[in-house]
């Protein structure tokens, strides 16, 4: 058991992000960008790497207010990242709708559609608060695994 | 050949790699962030409500006085309500600290309470707001202001037209 | 009956195998926390592929409803058991001679088509309209470096062949005895066009920017791959593994062979794949942008193709001087 209990934790140590932008502004996507980009902010350090396909997916990061149009589109992607996986909801609109909110157009918050497991608000985030919150989802997928 | 010489000078000088999260955070002074509120200094004038465009802010009347809740789940950073308070009773920090697990999610709130207190001239319950003096000629003295505060806002402003006969 | 063990062992254990899977995920975690040296970032850790694998091992093999179940799952098995045979092909030179039963130089050119042929299968049976664009990228791909590389083959075999007496030799370690006695053919100048097509060749067969056209991830989303889940996408990681060292033994074996034997042989060849690894792949995969499909196949029949038979008529010309 303990055997087990050491491979997970060095499984931890290789989450692979997916992003879903459910109609965000792409601020909150250009700051995603940023934690892989740009030197200072590096992701990759934690393990991380953003990933193309949804299939490969460890922890997802949705971004933006999910617009009706693209809701059918984000569950369906949802539902096609194998488990264990941990949500991470970027930016005040997917938490609450931010800017959004109570627009007509909107399915925000999220939590409604999708188990979120942590937040990042802000508008958009600062790329190390997105680190700090993909840290935070790196513990809760410990407990998962 | 631009990009040999960029890697021989990364090479060389090695990564620009922040030490956060295994360590602390450069945070730019001015970075605008998490909202802070004072209760001592907000004037009650509820402008921050009415201006902010995520309606991140809301005033409530409690039996206790009036409260000030600011959801940081929802607030934008755009910084209308600092730029509007007559008082900088509610202000902009560089703190970004802010990502939270589900559960704390509705817990994300920057609160204050504006208490109630009896006038001292007339007796009647009112809120302990700070009095708006900043365009008042000429500008009060520190002990002015301290009695202006202990009154209600009827009081208040007789107080203040006595001061202008007188 | 020892020999056969000795087979196996070679298959299993040192030159394939464990050996060069365990080399193989470490020279993919060298590439990435150099690439990201280079990028000024700091980069993941040195045994970053390991625990990328221990964690596709927790992960769940989703086989999606359109797909053609066996040959979803039997694909990366396949490429990976073709790798590690052709890990077992690859000399060491002075360490490790492959058994003459096991295969020569056309058997493992047949086996290093086996994990672009994987991938075709792997993406036309995950029933993916990506993976059917990937498929028809990596197919187009294929065609256009699999002639080049055949005849770059032909040429060091026939400067070796021709060398020693008969018209061309197909055995690896004959290619690399004959360089330990007479130089590297990478300092030869008969041999430049064939190093220079080996030079286009291998990005394209290790699938590193600019010839990662069929596994793009900006634009088909990782293509073949991108039903995978999983212990199967381990599978695959495992094969890319394998195929870095075997692609790179390949060119050490052709061009560079140490003549040194023992120990100081061994240790020389690690030092000659590990900085292959760096300045052919890292560094070029980092400085170059991708190239369309379109554009990559032209150029792989103009210059590559060129070169190479350029190569095998060059050691044609000069046996035909000699004699
Ligand atoms: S949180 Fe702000 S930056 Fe992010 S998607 Fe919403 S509006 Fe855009
Ligand atoms: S915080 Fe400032 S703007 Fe808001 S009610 Fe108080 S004084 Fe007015
Ligand atoms: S910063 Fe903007 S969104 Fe946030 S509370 Fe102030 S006015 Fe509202």
């Amino acid at each position: 058991m303990t055997f087990i209990n050491k491979l997970k934790d060095f499984a931890v140590k290789s989450p692979w992000l997916y992003r879903i932008n459910g109609g965000s502004c792409n601020g909150c996507d250009v700051e995603l960008a940023t934690t892989a980009c740009i030197p200072r902010y590096d992701v990759e350090r934690l393990g991380c790497q953003y990933c193309g396909s949804p299939r490969h997916a460890d922890i997802v990061l949705i971004t933006g207010p999910l617009t009706r149009r693209v809701l059918d589109a984000a569950r369906r992607v949802y539902d096609e990242i194998p488990d264990p996986k941990v949500t991470v909801a970027v930016g005040v609109c997917p938490i609450s709708g931010g800017i959004f909110r109570e627009s007509y157009a909107v399915c925000a918050p999220i939590d409604q559609y999708f188990p979120v497991d942590v937040n990042v608000p802000g508008c958009p985030p600062r790329p190390q608060a997105i680190i700090e919150g993909v840290a935070k989802a790196i513990a809760i997928w410990r407990q998962r695994l | 050949m631009n990009f040999l010489t960029l890697f021989a000078r990364n090479l060389w000088h090695g990564p620009y790699t922040d030490v956060f999260p295994f360590g602390p955070a450069t945070t730019p002074e001015h970075l605008r962030a998490r909202i802070t509120f004072d209760p001592k200094q907000c004037e009650g004038c509820r402008l921050c409500e009415k201006v902010c465009p995520a309606g991140a802010i809301r005033f409530t009347r409690t039996p206790g006085g009036m409260t000030f809740d600011c959801w940081h789940a929802t607030c934008v950073f755009c910084g209308t309500c600092e730029f509007y308070c007559p008082t900088k009773a509610v202000k902009q920090s560089n703190d970004w600290h802010l990502a939270h697990e589900q559960g704390e999610k509705y817990a994300q709130v920057e609160h204050g309470l504006i208490p109630n207190q009896i006038c001292v001239e007339c007796g009647a319950k009112a809120l302990d707001t700070s009095p708006a003096v900043s365009h008042i000629k000429p500008p009060l003295s520190e002990t002015e202001v301290s009695e202006l505060r202990a009154r209600c806002p009827k009081c208040r402003n007789k107080y203040l037209r006595s001061r202008k006969t007188s | 009956m020892t020999s056969q063990i000795a087979t196996l062992l070679a298959v299993l254990l040192f030159p394939g195998g464990l050996f060069a899977l365990v080399l193989g995920l470490a020279l993919k975690g060298a590439d990435r926390r150099v690439a990201a040296r280079l990028q000024g970032r700091v980069g993941p850790p040195l045994i970053q592929p390991f625990f990328d694998l221990i964690k596709l091992g927790f992960k769940r093999t989703m086989v999606p409803t359109e797909a053609s179940e066996t040959v979803f799952l039997a694909a990366p098995l396949v490429g990976s058991v073709a790798m590690l045979i052709s890990a077992a092909l690859i000399p060491i030179a002075g360490v490790y001679a492959p058994d003459t039963e096991l295969g020569n130089l056309l058997v493992l050119l047949y086996l290093l088509a086996v994990p672009g042929i994987c991938l075709m299968l792997a993406g036309s049976a995950s029933g993916s309209p990506y993976g059917a664009i990937g498929f028809s990228r990596e197919m187009a791909l294929m065609l256009a470096y699999e002639g080049p590389i055949v005849l770059i083959v032909a040429a060091v075999g026939m400067r070796t062949g021709m060398a020693e007496g008969h018209w061309v030799t197909f055995s690896l370690t004959e290619i690399v005895r004959y360089q330990q006695v007479h130089g590297w053919f990478l300092f030869d100048p008969i041999m430049w066009p064939a190093v220079a097509a080996f030079a286009f060749f291998y990005p394209a067969n290790l699938g590193i920017v600019p010839f990662d056209i069929p596994e793009a991830e900006t634009e088909v989303l990782e293509g073949p791959l991108l039903e995978y889940s999983g212990p199967a996408l381990g599978l695959f990681k495992v094969m890319s593994a394998l195929k870095a060292v075997v692609v790179l033994g390949l060119g050490i074996a052709l061009f560079l062979p140490l003549p040194f034997t023992g120990p100081l042989a061994f240790v020389g060849w690690l030092v000659e794949i590990v900085v292959l690894m760096l300045v052919g792949v890292t560094a070029l995969r980092v400085s170059a942008g991708r190239m369309r499909i379109d554009q990559a196949f032209v150029f792989f029949l103009k210059w590559p193709l060129l070169l190479a038979i350029a190569s095998v008529a060059a050691v044609a010309l000069a046996a035909g001087g000699a004699s």
